[in-house]
């Protein structure tokens, strides 16, 4: 079973297999690099549940939970 | 020219040859346009190539901004068209719609470009070859400058520039734009690659052929030239991390941890608050002191009469209203931009980013509505950082709702004079403190209330995607930064102000007219014998019989008949007939009908409500920032009665609903008129003031009606 970026410990890497969805949303995550093959680090999050903090392709991105939701992952 | 293979156009249109037309005219200016992802230093790189820009303003029809400035290159005008930063050629927002029809030639009043220019962020080649990529398949001329390559190199990175020129098969030019290194080789490159037929690079297809046929052609698209871009690049782009981590990465280690950086924004955001709040008091102090010297000037020159009042109280007074605003504005966009320039305020945006999404707005609003608690014509200016037009429009619509420096004087007066000095539980927790802070809380409960409404209603449509790049720590440029505060005070000043002036003198003309001299001796004879008659029903005992005693000598003197006659003046005016008109609407309220012309001459300002209530209770211009003022207005005030009885105005509802509808309301004309010129549109100032002036009513109602039942 595929675990999403939303369940990816703080400080570790995951390698992205998978964004589901076919909206605008989706498609500015694959705009951004999130594409599948790429390795994601997850740098930290901002309070009270806030966005996640991801480093990717030598640059860092903010995406919400329910958005890192739909990203699907390898460990 | 060469059709690009497998590209997505995308609005699948082709582009009429340029060349041709350019060769006609040699002396037309060439058109290039800059094109980038943001945080690229496409601004400094902007500012190092045209200066300040010849043309600012919006594009047609929408509230993207549109720059342009104009070089000369060996003797050749290029006129360079800023376009708003952009990730993709695929348009899901109002400003990438903008990018790709100015790249198409497609906006009325915009030149077609004759080439582009593609900022591109060394440290992050990958991210930033994914627009260059598509910017290059439109087939023109093309020319990549590559900035930010000291950071780059801070963080082990080396490109090959050469070779990636071959790949993308187009000229790349370092640049260092703050220190001008290949501000030229660019220039030449530009007139070099005008009028050449480019063809771009290949290797799309083979890619697309790879990615899962399942998903969205765009979303192909996207996975394929990902791939394709990691294939140009190999070879090209050589990582060495450093031994030691850079300083610029040290500094957002700082940034970013959990404790640290939570306190730093603390710290940053009450700096910047502090900053507009109390930085800009002096400088607006002065502004006002110089602003009555000319009006003193004005005075001496001009003969008493109309045209004196209207020079003074109408154009003086505007401008000087208008001018009052700079300070907060420059101040604010001092701190906006450099924020801006160190990539902070996406970092702001992020860690607020849960707690104003909760309401139907987004991080990026956060400093828009902080800044709003000092001014909310700064504030809305400073909702130009949203680049989301949703977030954006919500975020204007409720900063006024925020409790602005100019409300803060109504709340100080009405709780110190009307709020019972009693401790709250603790002994150091007083009542007026408890009161002062929840008009805030009214202010900020308001603004989400309105805000997950309009949400979930008017503005309901899909979630917009909030995927944010979160830049590294970088040094701001002082020329962008000080670009930025010139160009926000710039057209505040001529956009805003001229409007600002002509929205006053109509107010001074209300305020003045009809006048008619009889009429309003009359009321003066009328008031003085209406004075005397209370006075000689109350027992020489009573707690009023002194004000009272002292209002009727004062009549005897010149100040205190000249401060009737204002006042009989105001109350004559047409302000002051359509505050007796009000007066049934103010009931509900528990106000008097001088209450209501004093809300009604606040409606342009709200500053001048104490010095209105002074002017109407006769007591002339008093200035309620001093102390004798304000104490000799709260004495009026206290015993002032209505009509006829010896009922008491103001009464602890009364003043708790007074407060609560300075709360709310729209009071204040160039707020109005800066969301016009924000929005570019009529429609939402006359929305915000509507709703608001609605809610202010509601609420004062309530406050009302709900005090005086529980107080008896």
């Amino acid at each position: 079973m595929p675990a999403s970026l939303e369940e990816v410990a703080i400080g570790s890497t995951a390698r992205v297999t998978d964004v589901a969805g076919d909206d605008p949303t989706t498609l500015r995550l694959l705009e951004m690099g999130l594409t599948p093959g790429v390795n994601v680090r997850v740098v930290g999050t901002a309070p009270l549940g806030g966005p996640l903090e991801l480093e990717l392709r030598g640059y860092r991105l903010s995406i919400r939970r329910h958005d890192a939701a739909r990203v699907a992952i390898a460990k | 020219m060469g059709e690009p293979e497998g590209s997505v156009r995308p609005d699948g249109g082709s582009l009429p040859p340029r060349q041709a037309r350019l060769g006609d005219d040699p002396h037309r200016p060439i058109v290039a346009a800059l094109l980038g992802n943001p945080n690229t230093g496409k601004s400094t790189l902007f500012t190092a190539l045209a200066g300040i820009p010849t043309r600012v303003g919006n594009y047609p029809g929408v509230t993207v901004e549109e720059k342009i400035g104009r070089l000369t290159h060996r003797g050749r005008a290029i006129d360079l068209i800023d376009l708003p930063g952009t990730y993709s050629l695929v348009p899901k927002s109002p400003d990438e719609q903008v990018v790709v029809d100015v790249l198409h030639g497609r906006l009325p009043g915009v030149p077609a470009p004759d080439c582009i220019v593609i900022v591109a962020d060394a440290t992050n080649l990958e991210r930033n070859c994914y627009l260059a990529t598509q910017a290059l398949s439109l087939g023109l001329p093309t020319v990549v400058a590559l900035t930010l390559g000291d950071a780059a190199a801070d963080k082990g990175i080396t490109i090959d520039v050469e070779e990636l020129g071959r790949r993308l098969a187009c000229p790349v030019v370092r640049v260092v734009a703050p220190a001008r290194q290949g501000i030229e080789q660019l220039g030449d490159r530009i007139l070099a690659a005008v009028g050449s037929t480019p063809t771009p690079p290949r290797g799309l297809d083979a890619h697309m052929a790879r990615v899962d046929a399942r998903h969205e052609p765009a979303a192909r698209e996207a996975i394929a030239r990902y791939a394709w871009i990691e294939e140009l690049l190999a070879g090209v782009v050589r990582h060495h991390p450093p031994a030691r981590r850079p300083l610029n990465e040290r500094i957002d280690d700082l940034l970013t941890h959990r404790v640290w950086g939570t306190l730093i924004f603390a710290a940053t955001m009450l700096a910047m608050f502090s900053a507009i709040f109390w930085l800009a008091t002096p400088l607006m102090d002065w502004i006002s002191l110089g602003v009555d010297a000319v009006a003193g000037a004005v005075e001496g020159l001009l003969p008493p009469g109309a045209i004196r009042s209207l020079v003074v109280d109408g154009v003086v007074a505007g401008v000087g209203g208008v001018v009052v605003f700079v300070p907060q504005i420059a101040m604010l966009f001092l701190f906006v931009a450099v924020l801006e320039g160190c990539g902070y305020l996406s970092r702001a945006a992020f860690l607020m980013d849960r707690l104003l999404c909760g309401v139907g707005l987004g991080g990026k609003s956060f400093i828009p509505l902080l800044s709003s608690f000092a001014c909310a014509i700064p504030g809305i200016m400073a909702a130009r950082t949203i680049e989301n037009p949703r977030d954006r429009l919500l975020t204007i619509l409720v900063a006024p709702l925020m409790s602005c420096s100019a409300r803060l004087p109504v709340y100080l007066l009405l709780c110190g004079a009307f709020v019972p000095n009693v401790a709250v539980g603790v002994p150091w927790l007083r009542l007026p403190a408890v009161v002062l802070a929840g008009m805030y809380a009214v202010g900020v409960a308001a603004a989400a209330l309105v805000s997950l409404v309009l949400s979930r209603t008017v503005f309901f449509g899909p979630p917009q995607p909030f995927v944010m790049e979160l830049p590294g720590w970088r040094w701001p440029r002082p020329a962008v930064v000080l670009e930025r505060v010139r160009e926000a005070v710039w057209s505040f000043l001529q956009n805003a102000g001229t409007l600002i002036v002509a929205v006053s003198i109509v107010i001074w003309a209300l305020a003045s007219y009809p006048h008619d001299d009889d009429s309003i001796a009359a009321e003066v004879a009328a008031g003085r014998a209406s004075l005397a008659a209370r006075l000689s029903e109350l027992p020489a005992g009573d707690p009023d019989h002194g004000e009272l005693a002292e209002q009727l000598a004062a009549l005897d003197t010149e100040e205190g008949i000249e401060a009737a006659r204002r006042g009989a003046a105001q109350r004559q005016s047409l302000l002051g007939r359509m505050g007796r008109l009000v007066e049934p609407v103010v009931r509900p309220l528990g106000w008097d009908w001088r209450l209501g012309c004093a809300a009604i001459a606040s409606f342009p300002a709200r500053e001048v409500v104490l010095g209105t209530l002074g002017v109407i209770y006769n007591l002339g211009d008093v200035d309620p920032g001093e102390e004798a003022g304000a104490s000799a207005l709260v004495r009026r005030l206290r015993a002032a009665t209505w009509d006829g009885t010896n009922r008491k105005v103001f009464t602890l509802p009364v003043a708790l609903s007074i407060m609560v509808f300075f709360a709310l309301c729209a009071q204040c004309a160039s707020t109005l008129v800066v969301i016009g010129r924000e929005t570019n549109s009529w429609l939402w100032p006359a929305v915000t003031f509507t709703y608001m002036t609605v809610l202010a009513w509601l609420a004062a109602f309530a406050t009302y009606q709900i005090a005086a039942s529980l107080l008896g």
